[in-house]
């Protein structure tokens, strides 16, 4: 038998090694290996998306994922559970209700995904983006527990009362009247949105459920599963009453009405007009946030407190001006530290849930380490070929498709409609300053402004390319969205006439089914070999089998 | 004291292997794909559901909430 710590045949080939190879091995330890050698498709178990292990990047940055990220953040994810809840209710949430304890089990999954390949500074502000996310989803669902009559026995006790339910495409800014009595979470953020991220397999089962009722599976798959998760019972009864909008599209309208049967709660509908350039139309839209008020105070039996809105709306504000901050040096510099992904899902995450103390303390972390990549000129993703602005609404299933972009082409995606959403602070000079700006906010809500908010409102995409002086486009197509698809040909000649590259991503929002990773994977491969005429930085990322990850 | 000092050195060194162990060689992500997960699906299909459509739609139950 042979003997296991026998090291001659090893010592062996080090001494074959000549001094410059063991040079470079020793260099690929401690600083990991440079972008063109990494080689990260080995690293995936076949279909599975999981590590053989996971990558290493040299002495510094390893140490850093394993400390400041995945230990980090196992840590102050238990830390989040016992603050917001208790972990005894996170136990019952987790045995009652799939899209828990499928989903967000796997978490640190999600940030590997999101963050492969990144050193330095880009690996630490990115990473800070996902924590904002997890804290911000932990005290969500642990607040729905917490209150849930079904986790208790059918009471109805003090944090039931004092929580309003809302649908999430209904800014959490609204509420802010009410924000030091009342918290507000959204039905479907936490157990639809967030879900598709972290997990894409759960939200198949709501899919399939809203279905199997008998209604067509051909509208918006998030429409649908917005309302699979109340066919399927899986929705906490944690407040009294709710408050809805038809989001962005007439699909969402269908939903609110399976969610009106099923909630058996009081309801206000706070429309979201479509035709949201009209100043007549904004008066009415300011007059309906009004109503809502009052329908909020009558239910409550606390009144409006403008004071609790100007403070609040003055936290938001600040985390706009930063974000202006932010968006300027991506705009301008190749020392940005945030890649795409992070980029887009916290933006979107913050600007919808409003002001909440985690995007201060991330935002500040992000702060120190942007100022420091500015000031020593760090260039934060050195292997960008493209610079690229991503248009549309992204599939929730491979969200982290920039991160492999940009391992594999050197695609770096600056920018995406999402992120530049809400471009506005509001005002809190007058009571009619602030209506009217918090209708223009709720307005331009996710999917509306630039997704169906009229072919002029699509086309802010050719003055933010320039703006953020982008070379590429990567354009979404919800293949299940037919107000985009109306649009599908325009840009095609747009593109043509404006000499742009651009490639196109079909997806069908949460439902992986449809168009799988790999083959967006495929369809970007093949615009940068045959249109582009390019060479992949990481031939190992070109083609493997994720069919079954997270 | 000296004694205790050390073994508690070695133990927290142990256990920052160990845990590095987990992380590198994605343990963690094993053991949730292979064993969690299948186990909690199977918990949520054999959960007994309320049959939501069975549930009566009284949609003149509440008033229409318009407001001047």
């Amino acid at each position: 038998m042979k003997n296991p710590f026998d090291v001659s045949g090893l010592k062996a080939a080090i001494g074959e090694m000549d001094r410059q190879e063991l040079a470079k091995k020793f260099k690929d330890f401690w600083n990991g290996k440079p972008h063109g050698e990494r080689r990260l498709g080995e690293l995936y178990e076949g279909k599975t998306g999981l590590y053989r292990h996971r990558e290493w990047r040299g002495v510094k940055d390893t140490l850093y994922y394993f400390y400041m990220i995945w230990l980090y953040n196992y840590i102050t994810m238990v830390m989040d559970l016992m603050k917001y809840g208790g972990v005894v209710n996170f136990a019952k949430g987790v045995w009652r209700y799939r899209w828990v304890g499928q989903t967000y089990l796997p978490v640190l999954h999600w940030f590997d995904r999101g963050l492969e390949g990144l050193r330095g500074p880009a690996l630490a502000a990115s990473a800070w983006h996902y924590r904002g996310m997890v804290n911000s989803t932990i005290k969500q669902f642990q607040r729905m527990f917490k209150a849930d009559t079904r986790l208790h026995g059918g009471e109805k006790n003090e944090a039931y009362w004092h929580t309003i339910a809302h649908n999430e495409t209904v800014w959490g800014g609204v509420f802010y009247p009410w924000s030091d009595k009342f918290e507000n979470v959204s039905m479907e953020m936490i157990p639809y949105f967030v879900t598709c991220h972290v997990n894409s397999h759960t939200v198949l089962n709501y899919i399939d459920a809203v279905q199997s009722i008998g209604l067509p599976g051909d509208p918006c798959p998030m429409c649908q599963a917005e309302a699979g998760i109340f066919v399927q019972d899986d929705v906490p009864d944690y407040a009294p009453f709710a408050i809805i909008c038809n989001e962005a599209c007439d699909a969402s309208v269908a939903t609110s009405n399976l969610q009106d049967w099923f909630l058996d709660k009081p309801i206000f509908a706070l429309p979201m007009p479509m035709l949201f350039d009209d100043p007549l139309v904004k008066k009415h839209c300011m007059a309906e946030i009004e109503q809502m008020w009052k329908f909020i105070e009558e239910q409550t039996g606390v009144p409006f407190s403008y004071e609790q809105l100007v403070k609040k709306l003055k936290l938001q504000n600040e985390l706009q001006e930063f974000e202006w901050e932010k968006w300027d040096v991506a705009a301008n510099t190749e020392f940005y530290p945030i890649n795409g992904v992070a980029q887009a899902l916290y933006r979107i995450y913050q600007s919808q849930y409003g002001d909440n103390e985690i995007w201060h303390e991330v935002d500040r972390k992000v702060r120190k380490i942007m100022e420091k990549t500015v000031e020593r000129r760090t260039k934060t993703f050195p292997n960008t070929r493209h610079r690229v602005i991503a248009w549309s609404c992204a599939p929730l299933y491979y969200s982290n498709w920039c991160t492999w972009a940009y391992n594999c082409w050197g695609l770096n995606v600056v920018i995406n409609m999402d992120s530049l959403m809400f471009d506005m602070t509001i005002r809190t000079d007058s009571y009619e300053h602030t209506l009217e700006d918090m209708a223009q906010y709720h307005m331009w809500a996710p999917m509306r402004r630039m997704a169906v908010g009229g072919m002029k409102h699509m086309f802010e995409l050719w003055e933010y390319m320039e703006k953020f002086n982008c070379d590429m486009v990567a354009m979404y197509d919800q293949l299940q969205c037919k107000g985009v698809q109306g649009l599908h040909g325009l840009f095609e000649d747009e593109f043509r006439d404006r000499d742009i590259n651009a490639f196109w991503i079909p997806h069908a929002l949460p439902d992986s089914r449809t168009v799988s990773r790999a083959e967006i994977r495929r369809l970007i491969n093949d615009y940068m070999t045959t249109v582009m005429h390019e060479e992949p930085l990481d031939p190992s990322l070109l083609e493997f089998d994720d069919s079954m990850t997270w | 004291m000296k004694k205790l000092l050390g073994k508690l050195l070695k133990l927290v060194l142990l256990a920052n292997v160990a845990l590095f162990i987990v992380f590198f060689f994605d343990l963690d992500g094993k053991l949730l794909f292979n064993v969690v997960e299948p186990f909690l699906k199977k918990h949520y299909d054999d959960m007994e559901r309320k049959d939501t459509m069975k549930s009566p739609y009284d949609i003149d139950k509440f008033p229409k909430y318009e407001y001047q």
